[in-house]
């Protein structure tokens, strides 16, 4: 009995200290590898949207003829985030600009370097440090033709069992002269996870 | 204590089982096991009602991740946190909490954890399980990290906490039928009725109020709208704006929002049944006006109490026993607090109230009762077949040391947020645009407020009035 009782007591602490013992491990991964950490938006599916829509673009007859005599000049606004996640969605707009840049068809300017740009050239002209002959110009910036925009929303569903998530992420360009629609794309990713019936 | 009991190898059995269960995975504090939440928290609420944060939060002490009250902890500091004003430290606590409960919500159907945490349920109390936030607690997560991220220019960071907010709201009305159901079935088996449970315990009724359930919280559902109106997306406002009045229809202030909007939108059918209800509408704004809307947080919510019971328990050998219970209740009567009085050149608005925390709070304390006693069943019986086999094998020394265990380790879970407001009132009105002064007229004091209206939008005051403390916030959305 008492042989008995030190096992139990012995086998139980056991089982309690390896539960709770963890051990640190670091190591490289490739960055483009399928992630499913969890259920959330995460790098897949960021690596998705921004892949699929830039195909989806630079493939479309009609951003074809845009593009057969020039290099239209591109602005992206902000992607509206419409799901219940904290989605970076600056991140996602900068994949695709960056694939499209790539692609050698577009070219872009950059709303948020705005300041920063108007802060070299007032140096530039009025900070006494720079020949003024070799100092840029104010007033010739290039305009953007075309407006990037888009956003991204979600729908949530979840029961005991498992939880569904659905994302739809939509794309325009637009013609900022004439106000028209030149291409609309939309990407769908959907994910569910059934939740496991025994676990720690 | 040790060294009276291991005379016996069954008894040192026993007190081997406890010790290591008390010692599982998700830790918790003596403290716990001995003294309720709720007296662990009077400090921390004093310095609250006196307006000092940072005491209080000092006060409040840190839980390790892993101990089973850390989510509660979390949620108590980000309110303080808010309260202080320090939006980034508030917003990153209850962001934890938020990763914590969804933790929570992902783990299997069956946790091995779990159920050694029960065991050790079974030989102490509930204060030793991890704490389950309440869905009234989540939505007010999310409303607090919506202002949090609002009062940091974030708006689009806002409405995702709102979307959470509702989310939250959906599944609770999914879970909360089949729950309900379950628990009351599992309470029958274990010998006990829910009516011998009621002839014993206090009718919260008068602690409740009136509301349906615990979970759907008005306040979450206006401030949503309140947000999407800013942003410009009226029909998703509209939605929320009318969840909310199904909550609270005499509110003045949601009656007219409902109204305005259904009229902006051209919901015909919509405006006409609601202009029965509520009276004819006129639309009033003109284009140098903006329109204030106030959230005023009225005190603190009430903790819960204890209280010991002799309830009879049917066991099959034995016929009706009673065995003494102990349970957490909430018996102070809903607390009447006087309506605010916003004046602004010659025009007076009173404050509505939109949310009562206690309501919720009790009416949610009232649906997990079953669920509760079912576990408290299992409990005092197992405490007491202990006792009797400690006073077989270890005599009158192990009948004592095992009565007073007992006794002393009989303790309600009183562990509720406690922080919180215990009222959430509103006043909205249309200002002519520029800098204006708000007097409120507050328990006979009064109190001037400066906003800078901006024209055709909207800017949201917070105020708090807590004890002898005020304070508000304001922002231009």
């Amino acid at each position: 009995m008492n042989k008995l009782a030190l096992v139990t007591t012995l086998g139980l602490t056991l089982v309690f200290a390896t539960g709770c013992a963890n051990k640190a491990v670091v190591r490289y991964g490739d960055a483009t590898a399928v992630e499913t950490t969890d259920i959330n938006f995460g790098s897949t599916d960021l690596q998705k949207v921004a892949a699929q829509m830039t195909d989806s673009l630079l493939l479309s007859p009609v951003v074809g003829t845009l593009t057969q005599n020039a290099r239209p000049v591109m602005f992206v606004e902000r992607l509206k985030n419409k799901t219940s996640e904290h989605i970076d969605t600056e991140s996602i707009t900068d994949s695709i600009s960056t694939k499209l840049l790539r692609s050698g068809k577009f070219r872009f300017v950059d709303m948020g370097r705005v300041e920063a740009a108007r802060e070299q050239l007032n140096f530039q002209h009025d900070g006494g440090m720079v020949d003024p002959n070799t100092a840029s110009q104010f007033g010739r910036q290039i305009g953007a033709q075309y407006m990037l925009y888009g956003n991204l929303s979600s729908i949530v569903k979840s029961n005991q069992d498992k939880s569904d998530v659905y994302y739809k992420f939509t794309l325009r360009l637009m013609d900022l002269e004439s106000g028209l629609v030149e291409w609309a794309d939309e990407t769908e990713i959907r994910k569910t996870k059934a939740k496991e019936s025994v676990g720690w | 204590m040790i060294n009276f009991l291991p005379k016996r190898p069954v008894v040192s059995f026993v007190v081997s089982i406890i010790i290591t269960t008390l010692s599982g995975c998700a830790s918790f504090e003596l403290t716990d096991l001995f003294q309720g939440y709720n007296s662990q928290m009077k400090p921390v609420k004093a310095a609250q009602r006196q307006g000092e944060f940072v005491k209080a939060q000092n006060l409040l002490g840190e839980r390790a991740q892993g101990n089973n009250s850390y989510v509660l902890n979390l949620l108590e500091r980000g309110r303080l946190e808010f309260l202080a004003a320090d939006w980034q430290a508030s917003q990153k606590s209850f962001a934890q909490a938020y990763v914590e409960i969804e933790e929570q919500g992902n783990k299997a159907k069956i946790q091995i954890s779990k159920g050694f945490e029960n065991l050790s349920a079974v030989v102490s109390n509930d204060n030793v399980t991890s704490y389950q936030v309440p869905y009234y607690e989540q939505s007010m997560l999310h409303s607090y990290q919506a202002l949090n991220y609002l009062f940091q220019h974030d708006l689009v960071g806002a409405l995702v906490e709102v979307r959470r907010a509702n989310l939250v709201q959906e599944k609770a009305l999914k879970a909360y039928k089949n729950e309900v159901y379950q628990a009351q079935k599992e309470l029958n088996n274990s010998g006990m009725t829910t009516d011998s449970l009621y002839s014993g315990y206090p009718s919260m009724a008068s602690a409740i109020g009136k509301v349906k359930n615990g979970f759907q919280n008005a306040f979450t559902f206006y401030l949503s709208g309140i947000l999407y109106e800013a942003s410009g997306e009226l029909n998703d406002a509209y939605i929320d704006y009318k969840r909310a009045i199904e909550i609270y229809p005499e509110n003045h202030y949601l009656q007219q929002d409902v109204l305005r909007l259904a009229a902006k939108l051209g919901m015909q059918d919509d405006l006409a049944s609601l202009q029965q209800r509520f009276g004819k509408y006129q639309a009033q704004t003109s284009k140098e006006q903006g329109q204030v809307v106030v959230l005023i947080e009225q005190d603190i919510v009430n903790s819960k109490q204890d209280i010991g019971l002799n309830l009879p328990v049917g066991r099959s050998n034995s016929g009706l026993k009673f065995f003494s219970f102990s349970l957490p209740v909430y018996q102070e009567t809903l607390p009447k607090h006087s309506k605010l009085t916003f004046k602004n050149q010659d025009q007076s608005y009173f404050s509505n109230e939109i949310v009562g925390i206690q309501s919720l709070a009790a009416k949610d304390l009232q649906e997990q009762l079953p669920a509760l006693l079912t576990r408290q069943v299992v409990r005092v019986v197992a405490k007491e077949k202990m006792r009797q086999k400690l006073s077989r094998e270890a005599g009158d020394v192990g009948n004592i040391l095992a009565s007073i265990y007992n006794i002393a380790s009989e303790r309600a879970d009183t562990r509720s947020w406690s922080t919180l407001p215990d009222q959430v009132d509103i006043v909205r009105m249309n200002l002519p645009a520029g800098k204006q002064v708000l007097q409120v007229q507050l328990n006979g004091q009064q109190k001037n407020i400066e906003v800078d209206v901006q024209p055709n939008r909207i800017t949201l005051i917070n105020f708090s009035a807590i004890g002898s403390y005020t304070g508000y916030q304001t922002i231009n959305l």
